[in-house]
């Protein structure tokens, strides 16, 4: 047997040659169009399976024919066939980058890997260039306005920004609404993206939609940001090195008034009916601003006195400093054949607005990759980060101490506290505030984190047909916190002058140590098999999660000696608390997909998942997706022969996601775990002398809780034109997330005040749209314009009958961030003044407002339409980079806005020059359900003190007084570079280029006129809550702008 | 083959499933209890109240007279005007109900046990004392459908006037519990850890219920129908103060809070500063109204010559708080802590009931015919247990050196003995004996428990103050008010913004702090 299939097989052998040439060995380079080899690109010959891969030099050797055609293709190239002919036996080719990025590989869920033409979902993928050409510290910052359906909000300014990562508007009522973040295929926590190294980044690409996500499994809902590290490249090592320096300065402010200064008529009114000046006061209901010279504060105990000009100053913005940021970054990247290796390490020390806030960033990055052998790969990924602020804790008081302050109150001469007379505690002008200098020296703390986040991989391929995949990923964050305020005693004198509104500060301490890891297991196992026109792809797999977390924090109050800041260094005994938390998942999933003829692709998905922060039989769900991607300039010959039609695809997807929305903060400790059950804890300073008193815990839980679930389609067309000068796409997608998981605030009365139950329905439906243009392009000039646009609708479709609204975030006073059915979500709600027909129902004799106490819808809170606009211009080596953004369609509530009236600093409260006035737009009840318009009756005190604008009732206490539009404009990035090749650089052979650019982010902000307050973007209730839409005293927004020179080696 | 395969896929699916199980089974808390006995609950909810009557004494004194706004402060807003919005001190609503849980939660757990008869007899006495604070602040209130946590997620409210007789019913049935608690050989006792109150004694939870009682009978005067409203005479009234002190020290959390809140924090950080005396109080001392020169002393910082204020008066004439310490705080400012009067230190305890309010109830319920007692005499003992209770030191226990309760109410009468206020045989009409007594019981409740003296004017109109004046003694009502009562005084706070929130169908709507009267009032 074995004899004669050697036979045949020479037989078959024979008879081949004798019909062909003799095969001839070809050699050749693959280059890209400016010269550049391409390595692994494929040459094979056409009809047969023979071929061979390039090297790094880009050179190739293949045995073939005369008369044969080799392909050859690369990825991001566009293929080229070449007819070999007799004789010729070196053919170099030079391939031209391919416009048919729907033939790129990307990174899909569960970090398979898909074309792009086999996406039936919306992707956006951004490079390392988009993200970095404005050199932020904070990659999320480079992403605003850059993708349709992502909104990145940065909540509150300041020396480290936070950012809240919302694609296609927020689902779920009080859960996490935040993008997933995987970092190289694991699956990590939100805060691990602000921070890398920008430009370790290698792709980061956007998943819109759950659909694109649902195999990473419960907490997909929200679509993904899937962020790819860079691997060591084969060839020439390549060495970077950069530098960034950045400056920062308050770009906005709120709008102060400068007419008039401290005083009020509570110290007396002056013979021209004027209140009287208060060297003292800090509410400017003074007399106006007169120039002359009057003292401030009280005299010292020296008999000195500070005296100043009556008149306004810009200290109130000018305290806030311009701030200064270095960047230093390096990497290497190298690799052969075996592996790979890309180091890289970066440094950024960032100094604050706020005088003396300092923030400092070291990250390392070890990425590379291994051939074990022809089937054994290994991948592994490492990054380090730490973290380090030194930073007021007292922030909000240091803006809100300025915003109190008169305007003719010289702060800037305020700042050396330890040895000016004027600006110590002692004998500050301000019996009520403290010098704000003094308190952001005094109240500080310093914060500690460090970041392992790494993951290994393995891949095995017993055969060709099928690959088995294992990894692990773990995540570990370790921080600390020591916060202090230091003690500080006032001399009797400064006590007894200021009636004891100067009082001791005992000092206090605090101190925080915490960790989390977060640990992922994955395996799974690919099977390809190629039927006719049909190609399948079958993946099954499980995946293990566990988080750990644990905390301790003490704290003491009553320091004994001044500076020292230990638990030890106190009057009394620490409180301490601590907590441990631990939850774990397992899921297994499967994936099938199936090709046909390379234009229409479906693929469909399944997991089920086992949590253990839920009971059973509640625990365990499972959830399905399938999506259709058809390449319709593919599949019909029309289309393919249309000249100016590059690709047409149109795409369709559904899922349903299961989310176990415990808690709203994807950063949270406590993952959600043990929620379930009532708990007791020791209350009103129990434990006393030995005994234990508990409290019933406040939180009612429905029983058989379950997790939430997002159900939803999504359909899109993408289509390029024009030989890619024209790209467009376009997405509508329309969800529904029911079930939710809403600890509601209830009635006291029922004895608690939450209840945890599922309840309610959310509906998002939305388009996203991106076009892209190239309206010139010759060899040295390219000009491309985009905009991307996104329309979001959400709407709170019920939540519970015996919940008619629920608080998202609210203040005390009951307004705040709201859902409630029938309106977008969240909504702004709080209260106005009666009206009629829109105008303010005011008292027929004392001209006031009168208010209804009953809360009002007074907005969406919910950006509606986002805008994105960006142009760049490139000739030769040089580029211009220019990006706007706009936001709309909602309201803000500006919390902060009754402390301005308060202290009598704000632009509204002399909108009528402190005069009695005719409260606009008012209206007067005739009686019999008539109202006539008032032209007549004045509001009797247009001042503050007992006057309207310090009215808690009539003024501070009306929410709608302090409602705006939420738009804005943004100039978001700029940025002019210009890059020096080696040749330029005298070939010296050791720079290879020299990039060096300018680069502004935030430059300019441009709010309606309404909003006299601050930033839109900025959220009071924080990173992690959904109640947006509030704001309050953050810092002041910034513009950054800086240059970057950086070397290639 | 393909038989096997499939099988085997089963096989590993349920494996899998199955050892799912096991590895998420891991939801156990690691930092919190999550079940509770009545022993460590009770003595918790009676110190939970004690913190919440400071809030009460507080709402009280800046609505009731005592209290009025200290110089270099402003904001001081609705507490000037009365026109108060639903945040204006919306803390008591939801603490009380908070504490109301609490003792809810003792009653549910000791159901049936007869050997917990006494912890559900406290917890019994104590819901009732923190409803009537509910009702005498609110009226309509929340009451069969509260504290039913997910069956009554949005609780009705019930009409006052049911409440009342209501909790007298409840009082009675905790007196029968204590009897069987008595007759239980088994029963569980309690001591100073379990009971910060009473320390065990349950015959004074006995006069505790009876006292709390009488207030009810004697405060709906007719205007709601009580199906019992005889008295165990074995039992008798509350005789000593009713003072919660679970061991308050000078330490992080565990101060006295009217301590905390108004002299010093733990670490000495100033109190409240933003309050002193109101002149129409103070004029009860001073000499303007009536002299009281052993209380004034005992109360007062740097008495006759302590810093006052009438309401809305915010010039800067007006004096600030004493620049260390407090109005409210008698005794050295040097070393505080150990003085007589409402602020006598960190430690003292927490009055829920004083010893002279129990005096008074009955003095008034003499008058009306409610008891056989003496008038007169019971009015002494209140005048005399006033004079006791300020003349303690932070103990609670011992009478300050140099300081006789006995001889100094003796003086008092003496110094006043023109006034039927204070010499009761004066008051020869029932409406002066009713001034008399309710007048003392106004000072008496001076910054202790000014929500009681508060309520007492609002039902019956003493002490005197029915037409606003500018003269700070004779009217205690802000010379801001927005009311429109001859009285110039607010009638009552709003329901909390919670409630419109998450309550809304059944809060009462329209409620109006000048015009809605609490059923009892006038």
């Amino acid at each position: 047997m074995r004899k004669s299939l050697t036979l045949l097989a020479l037989l078959l052998f024979y008879s081949l040659a004798a019909i062909s040439q003799t095969p001839t060995t070809i050699t050749g380079r693959v280059l890209s169009k400016d010269g550049t080899p391409i390595p692994d690109a494929s040459v094979r010959i056409e009809g047969s399976k023979t071929g061979t891969t390039t090297n790094v030099k880009g050179e190739y050797t293949i045995k073939a024919r005369p008369g044969a055609t080799l392909i050859i293709s690369a990825i991001s190239f566009t293929s080229e066939k070449i007819k070999l002919v007799e004789g010729r036996d070196s053919y170099n080719i030079s391939l031209s980058a391919s416009t048919k990025f729907l033939d790129e590989v990307v990174v899909s869920a569960g970090g398979l890997k898909a074309r792009k033409k086999e996406q039936g979902y919306n992707a956006t993928e951004l490079k390392t260039e988009q993200l970095t050409n404005t050199a932020p510290v904070d990659v999320t910052s480079a992403l605003s306005g850059k993708v349709a359906g992502l909104q990145i909000s940065d909540v509150g300014g300041g020396i480290n920004q936070s950012y809240r990562v919302v694609l296609r508007g927020q689902r779920s009522l009080l859960g996490n609404n935040q993008a997933l973040i995987v970092l190289d295929n694991v699956v990590v926590p939100n805060s691990v993206l602000g921070n890398l190294n920008p430009d370790d980044i290698q792709t980061l690409e956007v998943l819109n939609g759950a659909s694109a996500v649902a195999l990473y499994g419960s907490e997909a809902s929200n679509g993904a940001l899937i962020v790819t590290t860079k691997k060591g490249k084969k060839g020439i090592p390549e060495v970077k090195l950069g530098n960034t320096s950045t400056w920062q300065q308050i770009n906005s402010y709120p709008k102060l008034q400068k007419e008039f200064g401290g005083g009020g008529n509570g110290y007396g009114v002056n013979p021209d009916g004027s209140p009287t000046f208060s060297p003292i006061e800090n509410q400017s209901y003074g007399p106006a601003f007169d120039g002359k010279m009057v003292n401030l504060g009280y005299p010292l105990e020296n008999g000195d006195q500070l005296k100043v000009p009556y008149k306004a100053n810009n200290d109130r913005s000018d305290f806030w400093q311009k701030s200064y940021t270095n960047q230093s970054d390096f990497s290497v990247s190298s690799g052969n054949d075996n592996s790979t290796l890309y180091l890289s390490g970066q440094y950024a020390s960032v100094s604050g607005v706020m005088p003396g806030d300092r923030y400092n960033r070291a990250t390392l990055r070890l990425n590379g990759t291994r051939r074990v052998s022809d089937k054994i790969n290994g991948t592994y990924s490492i990054g380090w980060t730490q973290n380090r602020y030194n930073i007021t804790t007292a922030g909000g008081d240091i803006y809100n101490n300025l915003l109190n302050i008169p305007a003719n109150v010289p702060i800037l001469m305020f700042k050396d506290w330890r040895t000016n007379e004027y600006s110590n505690p002692n004998g500050f002008e301000n019996p009520w505030y403290q010098n704000p200098y003094f308190e952001a020296d005094n109240n500080r703390q310093k914060v500690r984190n460090d970041y392992l986040v790494g993951n290994v991989q393995l891949d095995y391929a017993p055969i060709p047909s099928l690959d088995i995949t294992a990894r692990v990923g773990m995540t570990t964050n370790n921080g600390s916190t020591l916060a202090w305020t230091d003690k500080f005693t006032y001399t009797p004198y400064a006590i007894s002058e200021s009636g004891g509104s100067k009082s001791n500060i005992p000092g206090s301490v605090s101190s925080n140590n915490n960790y989390y890891t977060r640990l992922e297991g994955n395996v799974y196992a690919t099977y390809k098999k190629t039927v006719s026109k049909f190609d399948f792809n079958l993946t099954g797999g499980w995946s293990i999660r566990q988080n750990n977390s644990q905390f301790t924090y003490a704290s003491v109050t009553g320091l004994v000696v001044p500076g020292l800041f230990n638990l030890s260094n106190s009057t009394s005994l620490p409180t301490a608390s601590d907590g441990t938390f631990e939850s774990r998942l397992a899921g297994l999933y499967g994936d099938f997909k199936v090709g046909f003829d390379n234009y229409l692709f479906l693929e469909a998905t399944g997991r089920n998942d086992w949590v253990s922060i839920l009971n059973p039989p509640n625990n365990h769900f499972f959830y399905p997706s399938v999506s259709l991607s058809f390449v319709a300039s593919d599949a019909f010959q029309a289309l393919k022969d249309m000249r100016n039609l590059d690709y047409l695809k149109l795409r369709g997807s559904w899922s349903k996601v299961g989310q176990v929305n415990l808690t709203a903060d994807p950063n949270s400790p406590t993952f959600g775990a043990y929620s379930l059950q009532p708990t007791y804890y020791q209350n009103n300073g129990y434990p006393f002398q030995g005994v234990a008193g508990y409290s019933v815990g406040n939180q009612l839980v429905q029983p058989g809780l379950k997790p939430e679930f997002t159900k939803g389609y999504e359909g899109g067309i993408d289509l390029a034109m024009f030989k890619n000068r024209l790209q467009a796409t376009v997405t509508y997608y329309s969800t529904h997330t029911t079930n939710q998981t809403v600890p509601a605030n209830i009635s006291s009365a029922s004895g608690y005040t939450s209840f945890l139950l599922n309840s309610g329905e959310v509906s998002n439906k939305g388009i996203e749209s991106k076009l892209t243009v190239t309206p010139y392009q010759t060899k040295l000039w390219t000009v491309t314009v985009s905009a991307n646009y996104s329309y979001t609708d959400n709407k709170v479709i019920s939540i519970n009958p015996a919940l008619p609204t629920l608080p998202v975030a609210s203040y005390s006073s009951g307004a705040g961030s709201y859902a409630i059915p029938g309106y977008q979500f969240p909504v702004i709600y709080g209260t106005d003044y009666k009206r009629y027909q829109g105008h303010v129902i005011v008292d027929a004799v004392t001209g006031l407002p009168e208010v209804n106490q009953t809360l009002q819808v007074l907005g969406s809170a919910a950006v509606k339409n986002q805008l994105g606009l960006d142009a760049n211009v490139r000739y030769g080596s040089l580029s211009l980079y220019v990006l706007f953004e706009y936001r709309g369609g909602n309201k803000i509530y500006n919390a902060g806005g009754p402390t301005y009236d308060w202290s009598g600093t704000s632009i509204r409260t002399v909108a009528f020059h402190r005069q009695r006035f005719i409260f606009p737009n008012s209206v007067i009840d005739a009686g019999g359900g008539k109202y006539v318009t008032n032209t007549n009756v004045l509001i009797q005190n247009g001042n503050g003190n007992d006057g309207f604008w310090t009215d808690q009732t009539e003024n501070m206490g009306v929410t709608s007084n302090y409602v705006t539009s939420g738009a804005f404009w943004k100039l978001r990035q700029l940025s002019l570079s210009y890059t020096f090749p080696g040749k330029m650089l005298g070939n010296n052979k050791v720079i290879k280029n020299l990039t060096v650019s300018a680069q502004g982010r935030n430059l300019f902000l441009w709010l309606p006129k309404t909003n006299i307050y601050t930033d839109p973007e900025y959220s009071d209730a924080g990173q992690a809550s959904n109640g947006i839409g509030l704001t309050n005293l953050q810092a002041p927004p910034s513009r950054y702008f800086g240059g970057t020179i950086s070397f290639t080696f | 083959m393909k038989k096997i395969s499939s099988l085997s896929i089963a096989t590993v699916v349920l494996l899998f499933a199955s050892s799912c199980k096991k590895f998420t089974n891991i939801n156990n808390n690691p930092n919190a209890a999550t079940t509770s006995t009545a022993e460590a609950i009770l003595p918790q909810a009676i110190v939970y109240t004690a913190a919440n009557s400071n809030g009460y004494n507080t709402y009280g004194a800046e609505l009731g007279g005592y209290a009025a706004n200290a110089g270099g402060y402003g904001g001081f807003g609705s507490s000037w005007t009365y026109d108060f919005g639903p945040n204006d001190y919306s803390g008591l609503w939801s603490s009380t109900y908070d504490a109301l849980e609490d003792f809810q939660t003792v009653i549910n757990i000791t159901a049936g046990d007869k050997d917990h008869s006494y912890y559900n007899a406290i917890a019994r006495i104590m819901e009732a004392y923190n409803f009537e604070l509910l009702v005498d602040t609110y009226n309509n209130v929340p009451y069969t459908d509260a504290l039913k946590g997910t069956k009554g997620l949005t609780p009705k409210y019930d009409d006052a006037k049911t409440i009342y007789p209501a909790l007298a019913v409840q009082l009675d049935s905790a007196i029968t519990v204590i009897h069987a608690g008595d007759a239980d050989q088994n029963v569980i006792t309690l001591n100073t850890g379990t009971d910060p109150m009473f320390g065990g004694d349950m015959t004074k939870w006995a006069q505790f219920a009876q006292t709390i009682k009488l207030r009810l009978i004697i405060r709906a005067s007719g205007a709601a129908t009580f199906s019992n409203t005889s008295f165990d005479s074995n039992i008798g009234f509350l005789t000593t103060d009713a003072i919660v002190n679970p061991g308050y020290a000078k330490v992080n959390g565990q101060q006295n809070p009217a301590w905390n809140t108004w002299v010093q924090s733990y670490a000495g950080a100033n109190g409240n500063r933003a309050w002193m005396p109101n002149t129409y109080a103070f004029s009860f001392y001073n000499g303007d109204n009536l002299l009281d020169n052993g209380r004034g002393y005992a109360i007062y910082f740097n008495f006759p010559n302590t810093p006052n204020n009438q309401l809305g008066v915010g010039t800067t004439a007006v004096p600030s708080a004493p620049a260390t310490a407090n109005a409210w705080y008698s005794g050295s400012t040097s070393s505080l802590g150990n003085a007589v009067g409402v602020m006598k230190g960190p430690n003292m305890g927490q009055p829920l009931m004083l010893a002279a309010e129990s005096y008074f109830l009955q003095a008034e319920a003499d008058v009306r015919g409610i008891l056989g007692g003496t008038a007169k005499t019971d009015f002494l003992n209140g005048i005399e247990a006033s004079f006791h209770y300020l003349y303690l030191l932070p103990d609670d226990a011992t009478v300050a050196s140099g300081w006789d309760p006995v001889a100094d109410a003796a003086q008092y009468q003496l110094d006043n003995a023109t006034s039927y206020l204070v010499n009761f045989d004066l008051a020869t009409t029932q409406a002066q004996q009713l001034e008399a007594i309710i007048t003392q019981k106004y000072i008496a409740l001076n910054f202790i428990n000014s929500q009681e003296g508060w309520n007492e004017y609002r039902r019956t109109g003493y002490p005197k103050c029915s037409q606003f004046t500018v003269d700070p003694t004779k009217s205690f009502a802000s010379t801001l008010s927005q009311s429109s009562r001859t009285d110039r005084l607010p009638t009552r706070i709003l329901y909390p913004a919670s409630e419109y929130s998450y309550n809304a169908a059944n809060v009462p709507s329209g409620i109006s702090p000048y015009t809605s009267l609490i059923f009892w009032a006038h």
